[in-house]
């Protein structure tokens, strides 16, 4: 009888485990990867730690808003791309992937990030109005100021890769 | 200075015969000589040059001949009943026509059987994604124990044990060895030469078809994203089911529950905005890949449109380009009417590519039925 119980107990704590596997989310990052010195794996703790940079620009609803985020020049200084002083020579062919988890894409070259070149600051943006992104466009989006449409506005930002254009 | 004239010679004569550049597992490059010969892939211009095929295995056409063996290869399965062709059916663009399939046993597949097409443009395969190449993606079916049962380890030392395969792989490899590795090579180069590129819709791309009024309308409306400010209806299917190939590599929720029975990606990543999110399918030939879904749920394209039409289901995982689509100003959906759906039916039967659904290079070449 004692054996039964304990064969009952065995099974409801079998049955515990793989509900809390069901129930185990993973907490998103971001991967910067590709041509840098550090490759990152970003949580939004990581990026909630770093210098906060706020922009304003139209939306696709044609009205503007404030957002918030960190620039992608910081982050790809964080992971050693080549940005800044050494954005010359051959790393002028350089590019930057963007990645979202539903699988689109897009690109900008270094130049068009960095500040040296430009006082266009494109963000990656966590809050909207001081709010978190609305659902399915979270946890990070880029934003792109002053661009007519706003296709490069990547939503759902899982990787970026800096790559060399191999021709 | 003849010396290097004489090494450039040789070289432009012998190099051709070579072969191709293999790659062996400890990475370095060898040339195995063999007088495969490389096929060529023809495609338009349109579809673009981003195409996945790995370094190791270029196509020949004997490799693509070996390959298209095996697709309709029985021996492949741990019953010799079931090949690749038992659920991926040309006739029905290399779907299977119900909801779940068979395998070796009563035990049927959780997913749809997809359309085999266009796989060149392809860079994550199956209804999640998870496969990064057909390489990778052959092996799965072939190993699943209730679909064909055999890893193709051992399906290659089965058919080292026939009379014809050692020769076929020779032709294919440059030797008579036969690996699960080669095996599910071949398979990969005849599955990037399932090219679709003859619909009337590509003819009406190429400007040597005429789209009838029904036709035209259901263009115009698969097209547009609706806009009720602009007054311009439309059912924004291009946003996801664009371009020339009518397939971009997307993965979205597509409203079909709010809460999934199958969480799709979130299984593989274990991220709340990836539940119930599946591939968007090419819309090649889909009038004849019924029935529709990831789990075949809809058995027409009525039900389809219907389903993007009035019945999207509210979750936190739903795709952003499926919310607040409407076509009435504050509205909540489409709302097409019965009209429209049919020009989009009628645009979409454009889309069948009769030339793909029959082409001989594709069929089942063996001469005796295994």
């Amino acid at each position: 009888m004692q054996q039964k119980h304990r064969h009952i107990l065995f099974v409801l704590l079998l049955l515990l485990c793989s509900y809390s596997v069901t129930l185990a989310q993973t907490v998103p990052t971001i991967k910067v990867e590709g041509e840098v010195t550090h490759p990152l794996s970003l949580t939004g703790q990581d990026l909630a730690a770093m210098k906060r940079t706020e922009v304003s620009a139209t939306d696709r609803d044609g009205k503007e808003h404030h957002y918030t985020g960190v620039a992608l020049a910081d982050i790809l200084q964080q992971a050693g791309a080549t940005i800044g002083s050494q954005l010359r020579g051959e790393n002028m062919a350089k590019y930057l992937l963007v990645k979202s988890s539903d699988g689109y894409e897009v690109v900008f070259s270094l130049p068009e990030l960095d500040t040296a070149f430009t006082n266009r600051i494109v963000i990656l943006a966590d809050q909207q109005d001081g709010q978190p992104l609305p659902q399915g466009k979270g946890p990070w989006r880029i934003v792109v100021p002053g661009e007519k449409r706003p296709a490069r506005w990547i939503w759902q930002v899982s990787t970026m890769v800096v790559r060399f254009a191999k021709e | 200075m003849q010396g290097k004239l004489f090494i450039a010679v040789i070289s432009i004569l012998v190099l051709p015969l070579m072969g191709n550049l293999l790659l062996t597992g400890k990475g370095r490059p060898v040339y195995i000589v063999t007088d495969s010969i490389p096929y060529p892939l023809v495609y338009p211009v349109s579809f673009g040059n981003r195409i996945n095929i790995p370094a190791d295995n270029p196509l020949t056409r004997e490799g693509v001949f070996l390959g298209r063996m095996l697709f309709y290869e029985r021996l492949l399965s741990a019953n010799n009943r079931i090949s690749c062709a038992s659920c991926h059916k040309q006739a029905f663009a290399f779907a299977d026509n119900k909801a779940f399939s068979d395998g070796i046993d009563t035990v049927e597949t959780t997913r749809n059987a997809m359309s085999l097409t266009n796989l060149l443009w392809v860079r994550h395969f199956f209804w999640d994604g998870r496969a990064n190449s057909l390489e990778e993606q052959a092996a799965i079916p072939l190993s699943h124990p209730h679909e064909m049962g055999l890893s193709p380890d051992k399906a290659a030392i089965k058919l080292q044990h026939t009379p014809d395969y050692p020769r076929l792989f020779r032709a294919a490899f440059g030797s008579d060895s036969i690996t699960g590795a080669r095996v599910v090579k071949a398979i990969a180069q005849f599955e990037r030469t399932l090219i679709s590129a003859n619909s009337s819709y590509d003819q009406y791309l190429k400007g040597v078809y005429t789209p009838t009024p029904e036709e035209s309308r259901g263009m115009a409306l698969f097209m547009n994203n609706p806009s009720p400010e602009r007054k311009i209806r439309g059912a924004g299917c291009g946003h996801c089911h664009g371009g020339p190939k009518l397939y971009l590599e997307l993965f979205h929720n597509n409203g079909l529950d709010s809460i999934p029975k199958d969480r799709g990606i979130e299984q593989l990543t274990g991220l709340a905005t990836d539940r119930g999110r599946f591939r968007v399918p090419t819309l090649r030939n889909i009038a004849v890949t019924a029935p529709y879904m990831h789990d075949g749920r809809f058995t027409t394209l009525e039900q389809v449109l219907d389903h993007y039409s009035d019945h999207i289901q509210e979750s936190a995982s739903l795709s952003p380009v499926l919310r607040n689509n409407t076509n009435e100003p504050g509205g909540k959906s489409l709302h097409l009417t019965g009209e429209e759906k049919k020009d989009i039916i009628a645009f979409l039967q454009m889309l069948t590519d009769s030339a793909f659904l029959t082409n001989p290079d594709f069929t089942n070449p063996h001469t005796h039925p295994h």
